[in-house]
């Protein structure tokens, strides 16, 4: 049989690639009736990796110090080209995805998906839903406004306010006493390396997770 | 859970399957609209609605009412409001880590804790019933983020319809629906329906009361300059206010005049080289922020003076500073001060003379300073405030005190010959051009 040059090359990468496995397990999956609020897993993800390309952009200018934290962030807004587009796609988008994220916990929670045998999908999705938020919560601080730091130092006073342990995560988060340049360093770290690197790796997890038991069907009478 | 319903379980899934989708293309193909969706709904919202400017952060500036992100504003009410129990309310931990604490654990634990098979909504009444209150109360608690628990007349209203909307409607509830389940075992969902339509009508109820009863004062809009002209022209501005007064409009005093405490005292030349080359941004700002406190300046960090600059402030001023008298620095379009008059046209206050006064006059002419109690900071004030306020601007009369002075005429009294109001501005003349959009203005009588 004669076959063309992108069948030639289809199959030598699928012999070392599996490709057509792949495209068994991970694409044609059967899939009980899903509707629209199936989605909103999808979208998160799609949230998720929107943040970080639009995020992996901004720090390319962006400088967390609190001398030029500001100023970096006004210069991007004013100077860089798109750069206004950049960053308001990543600001809006992580208050999207946060409350994306929570519906889609609603509508697993509504539908009691969370039940045998997704059990783990659901406790790997709440460490998701606090991740996503502490994402919000240390990126809100990095423009180094008023408005972010009179907020972190009230978010932080709280965290504070844990009996005995409360001083010591204080100063943790804060990397000291008082909000500074060490705070900064701190959030920013979290929020571009720590943070989305547990993202990714529990991401991969939920992803498998779904893979393995499929996507739950809607309740009937029956259920 | 028996390995027998399991097996059931699976065999329900199974058959769904059967007549369930693909995943490719069926899913792929939905998930892919609403992602487009969302993208085109981004777009026009960092187009449209842009991201709200703040201030640069200012650690002196406690009087800043912090707000944190919406998503956390229901946390902070739902503190405000149990902050005024009474005893347990000042417990403070209670609210700010059992609570969430324990919210957080059930809903991590959901599915340990929760561990019948049953799916069906009907055969779940409880647990929906208990996440439907909750999210409405979180829903509700942010939308009354902003009416304050205590008025300003310091009636308790409006906080105490908070607390029943927020914190006692969805308490009783909750009691209701433990004491139904317990009671009406298998029949209680019909119950627990209802008490939860009932609860969400009250809890909506009281809310919708409070956000109408409440009246918000109004906000001053700050504008935050954001393009550097803009940032120029707000430092130049506030430098006008502040500085102008020791170090002139263009920065060349070399001998202060006309200040009280300092008459005659030699400062440097702030718009020279050997000033602007030598100290850098971050200095510059700090001169400012701390003063020269030995030598005469005061400082005008907020930290240290209330009246004085902000943070963004002060680097407004340094940009001011660099872009108009720094030779290496190029600037960019400014508009100009007050639109240049035509032959003939009749100046007025608040297009000309406004922001002239503002520039030249108002560093010296404001409360608090020594200025004969001739303040310049409105229209009203122009007209009818100083110590010879009958004859400072008199309708089309060119011998106004205020004309003369700033012609390098001081008036002087004419019994003693004693000198009574010196040139204006003390330090610098001003331009030809400005003195005549003044004399044309008194002209036609000073229009607003
Ligand atoms: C009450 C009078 C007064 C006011 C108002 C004032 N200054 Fe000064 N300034 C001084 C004196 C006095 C010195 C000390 C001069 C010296 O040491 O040569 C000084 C010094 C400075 C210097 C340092 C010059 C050097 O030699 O390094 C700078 C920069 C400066 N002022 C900027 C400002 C700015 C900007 C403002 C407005 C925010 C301002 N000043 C307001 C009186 C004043
Ligand atoms: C450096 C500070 C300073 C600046 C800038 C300044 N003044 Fe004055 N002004 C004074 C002082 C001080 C007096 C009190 C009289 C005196 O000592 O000469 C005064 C008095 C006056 C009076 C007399 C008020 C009265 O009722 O006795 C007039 C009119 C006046 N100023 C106009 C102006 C105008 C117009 C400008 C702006 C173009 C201006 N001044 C800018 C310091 C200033
Ligand atoms: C970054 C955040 C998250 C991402 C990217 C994500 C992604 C996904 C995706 C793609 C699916 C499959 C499609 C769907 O059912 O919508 C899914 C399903 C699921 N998610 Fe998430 N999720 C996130 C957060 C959460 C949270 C907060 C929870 C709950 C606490 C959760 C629990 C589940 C469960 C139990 C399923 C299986 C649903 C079923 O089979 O019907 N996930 N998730």
């Amino acid at each position: 049989m004669r076959s063309t040059l992108w069948q030639k090359l289809f199959s030598w990468l699928d012999e070392r690639l599996g490709l057509n496995d792949a495209y068994k397990n991970l694409l044609d999956r059967p899939e009980p009736k899903g509707n629209w609020w199936n989605t909103l897993g999808s979208a998160s993800l799609f949230l998720f990796i929107l943040q970080a390309v639009t995020g992996i952009f901004l720090t390319v200018y962006y400088t967390p110090s609190p001398d030029h934290a500001y100023d970096s962030i006004q210069y991007i807004m004013t100077e860089v080209q798109f750069g206004w587009l950049v960053r308001g796609i990543h600001h809006w988008s992580a208050s999207l995805m946060v409350i994306v994220v929570f519906i889609h916990m609603l509508r697993v929670f509504f539908t009691a998906s969370y039940k045998y045998p997704r059990e783990l999908t659901w406790l790997i999705g709440i460490g998701l839903l606090l991740l996503t938020v502490g994402m919000g919560f240390t990126g809100y601080l990095l423009p180094w406004h008023q408005m972010a730091y009179w907020a972190t130092t009230v978010g932080t006073q709280i965290a504070g306010s844990v009996p005995f342990a409360g001083e010591f995560i204080l100063k943790s988060l804060r990397g000291g006493p008082d909000l500074s340049a060490l705070t900064l360093q701190r959030f920013f770290a979290a929020h571009i390396w720590i943070l989305p690197a547990l993202l990714v790796a529990l991401i991969g997890v939920h992803l498998y997770l779904i893979i393995r038991h499929g996507e739950s069907h809607f309740p009937d009478k029956e259920d | 859970m028996t390995d027998e319903t399991k097996k059931k379980i699976n065999a329900k899934y199974e058959r769904e399957l059967l007549h369930g989708e693909r995943f490719w293309p069926d899913s792929l193909f939905k998930d892919a609209i609403v992602a487009l969706g969302i993208f085109i709904f981004l777009v026009l919202l960092a187009t449209f609605v842009g991201v709200h400017d703040s201030p640069k952060a200012d650690p002196s500036d406690t009087s800043y009412v912090p707000r944190p992100e919406w998503y956390f504003l229901f946390l902070f009410k739902f503190l405000a409001l149990y902050g005024q129990i009474p005893v347990f309310g000042k417990i403070e931990w209670v609210a700010t880590v059992l609570i969430p604490g324990i919210a957080i654990g059930l809903l991590t634990l959901l599915p340990f804790i929760d561990k019948s098979p049953q799916r069906y909504y009907a055969k779940r009444a409880m647990p929906i019933a208990i996440m439907t209150i909750m999210v409405l109360g979180m829903v509700l608690l942010t939308m009354t983020a902003d009416v304050p628990t205590v008025a300003a007349d310091g009636s308790g209203l409006l906080g105490n319809l908070q607390t029943v909307a927020g914190l006692i409607v969805p308490s009783l509830a909750y009691i209701a629906f433990v004491g139904m389940a317990y009671t009406l075992k298998e029949n209680a969902v019909r119950a627990i329906a209802w008490t939860t339509a009932l609860a969400a009508a009250l809890m909506i109820g009281f809310t919708a009361a409070t956000l109408a009863l409440y009246q918000p004062a109004a906000v001053a809009v700050i504008e935050i300059p954001t393009t550097l002209a803009d940032q120029i022209v707000a430092g130049q501005d506030l430098y006008s206010v502040h500085c102008v007064e020791c170090h002139g409009d263009d920065g060349k005093v070399e001998e202060i005049t006309g200040v009280e405490g300092l008459e005659g005292k030699k400062i440097s030349i702030i718009s020279s080289k050997d000033v602007l080359y030598t100290v850098n941004d971050a200095s510059m700002a700090e001169i400012i922020a701390y003063g020269r406190p030995d030598s005469g300046m005061n400082p005008f960090g907020k930290a240290y003076n209330p009246e004085g600059l902000t943070r963004s402030e002060i680097d407004y001023v340094v940009t001011f500073m660099r872009y108009t008298w720094d030779d290496r620095f190029e600037a960019p379009y400014i508009a100009p001060l007050y639109p240049p008059l035509a032959e003939g046209e009749v100046p007025s206050y608040s297009v000309h003379i406004e922001p002239i006064v503002k520039r030249y006059c108002i560093s010296c002419h404001r409360p608090g300073k020594d200025n004969n109690n001739y303040l310049m900071t409105s229209y009203e004030e122009l007209l009818t405030t100083g110590d010879n306020a009958s004859h400072n601007l008199i309708s089309n009369d060119p011998t106004s005190y205020l004309l003369q002075v700033i012609q390098q005429i001081p008036i002087t009294d004419p019994a003693s010959g004693e000198e009574l109001i010196g040139v204006m501005p003390p330090n610098k003349a001003l331009k030809p051009e400005i003195v005549e959009v003044f004399v044309r203005w008194v002209q036609a009588g000073m229009p607003k």
